[in-house]
């Protein structure tokens, strides 16, 4: 006779009944606090629900993401979940903003100014606009410069956003950029180059 | 930076861009308020949509031309301005000094980088989206799961810590109570007024401060009354009448 058949809640049931009620990702040690489960219990009902929560058989989906597990909604069903709450999908971030999400991913945290920095532009505008979305988040102070601004870093709703489970599942910084790309830059401000086109550059 | 006001013959004009979609006066005061990032509109696109929206001879149509040929130009010189950080570092006093062309290439290779991640990061994002997770929220209390230990050692230390207690060793070990002391003082006024000096003649520091205390404490019950004719001048015990 099976738990079920007894009446019992079976592992997998269990963790998904906790994990409906979470609107965020819930991690192993939560998990097993909540439902009391072991580590192995836990790791075969976890198969269990990404097998029936699997994109090509349910709306809803299992996902793995910011160090913990997480049931949201089948992107294919999208438009009819922004139907039913009567909301747009939020808008894309604009390229700014990927570029300072990008500077706090790989170089981060660093300072607001350091941002700024990097992208020749003040960024303050944008950084306020991705703390008010949660994907940035003040994470420390620098104590060493004056004043000790704040540090960012990106949050766990930014490594949701993203289907990550943590920082080391982006690419590194190098393997983005070819070595061509790189001398090609060199070669434009080596002394007796001639300056880039200055119509190609959009207003 | 500031903007000349636009006139109210541009309020009908609206915009759609990427990054904004409303009207222009709004658009304007989104930017001066910092909300938007300049560098984000697209000044072209700008223009364009205005070229579009023209009416051919209507009444109030140069003074609208006016108005926005002088918003547009501001909007210019300010994203000129937002784009070329060494003109501002050089009116506030030119601390970066120029750079030279090998640190040009330095920032402009690890920019290179940063461009390169952002397109990356762009593709990540749009191959996650739509996903919604459970519109439940838990109340943050109680029955919050996640404890941040850091944040228990630090409501324990508040509670349990207490006010670091001035040292008394150099006052050495206490052998009178408060209690001896007063009977002693009731047993000096049975034979009349006495002279706070005449009773704690042969006391050492400690005793004398706790007579003090027992003096005060039984003149508050009325037990005696104190009599000091000046500041810091004699004191007497006078029985209560």
């Amino acid at each position: 006779m099976t738990d079920v058949e007894r009446g019992q809640p079976s592992p997998e049931h269990l963790l998904e009944a906790v994990l409906l009620v979470s609107a965020g990702p819930i991690n192993r040690a939560d998990l097993s606090s909540a439902t009391g489960l072991s580590t192995q219990e836990m790791q075969t009902a976890l198969s269990a629900l990404a097998e029936r929560y699997a994109p090509e058989t349910s709306g809803i989906v299992l996902r793995s993401v910011a160090g913990g597990y997480q049931l949201s909604t089948n992107p294919n069903c999208s438009g009819a979940v922004e139907r039913f709450r009567a909301e747009a999908r939020p808008a894309p971030l604009s390229g700014a903003a990927h570029e300072v999400l990008s500077c706090a991913l790989y170089l981060g945290p660093l300072t607001r100014g350091a941002v700024s920095r990097v992208r020749g532009v003040n960024s303050d505008a944008v950084v306020r606009s991705l703390i008010e979305r949660q994907l940035l988040a003040e994470v420390g102070t620098d104590q060493d410069a004056p004043g000790s601004p704040a540090l960012l870093g990106v949050t766990d709703e930014f490594l949701a956003a993203t289907g990550t489970s943590s920082l080391d599942d982006f690419p590194s910084l190098e393997s983005l950029v070819t070595q061509e790309e790189l001398s090609r830059v060199r070669d434009r401000l080596a002394p007796g180059a001639t300056p880039p086109d200055a119509g190609s550059v959009p207003p | 930076m500031t903007f000349e006001p636009a006139g109210r013959s541009l309020s009908d004009f609206t915009v759609e861009l990427d990054v904004y979609s409303g009207p222009y006066e709004w658009l304007l005061a989104l930017i001066l308020k910092d909300e938007l990032e300049i560098f984000e509109v697209p000044l072209r696109e700008l223009v364009g949509s205005y070229l579009g929206s023209r009416e051919q001879g209507a009444a109030t149509g140069l003074e609208r031309d006016i108005d926005f040929a002088g918003s547009a130009a501001a909007l210019i010189l300010l994203k000129s301005r937002t784009l070329s950080p060494a003109l501002d570092a050089e009116a506030e006093g030119g601390e970066d000094e120029a750079l030279s062309p090998e640190e040009l290439a330095e920032r402009l290779t690890e920019y290179l980088k940063i461009r390169r991640a952002a397109e990356r990061l762009r593709e990540i994002f749009a191959s996650n989206a739509g996903h919604y997770p459970s519109a439940h929220t838990l109340p943050p209390k109680p029955g919050r799961l996640r404890i941040k230990p850091d944040r228990v050692t630090l409501a324990a230390r508040q509670t349990f810590s207490r006010l670091i207690e001035p040292p008394v060793r150099h006052l050495g070990p206490i052998t009178v109570t408060l209690q001896e002391l007063a009977g002693m003082i009731r047993a000096a006024l049975a034979r009349g007024p006495v002279s706070y000096e005449n009773l704690t003649r042969d006391m050492d520091r400690l005793n004398r401060a706790v007579t003090f205390a027992a003096a005060l404490s039984l003149a508050q019950e009325g037990g005696l009354t104190l009599a000091q004719t000046e500041p810091l001048g004699p004191l007497t015990l006078k029985p209560s009448a």
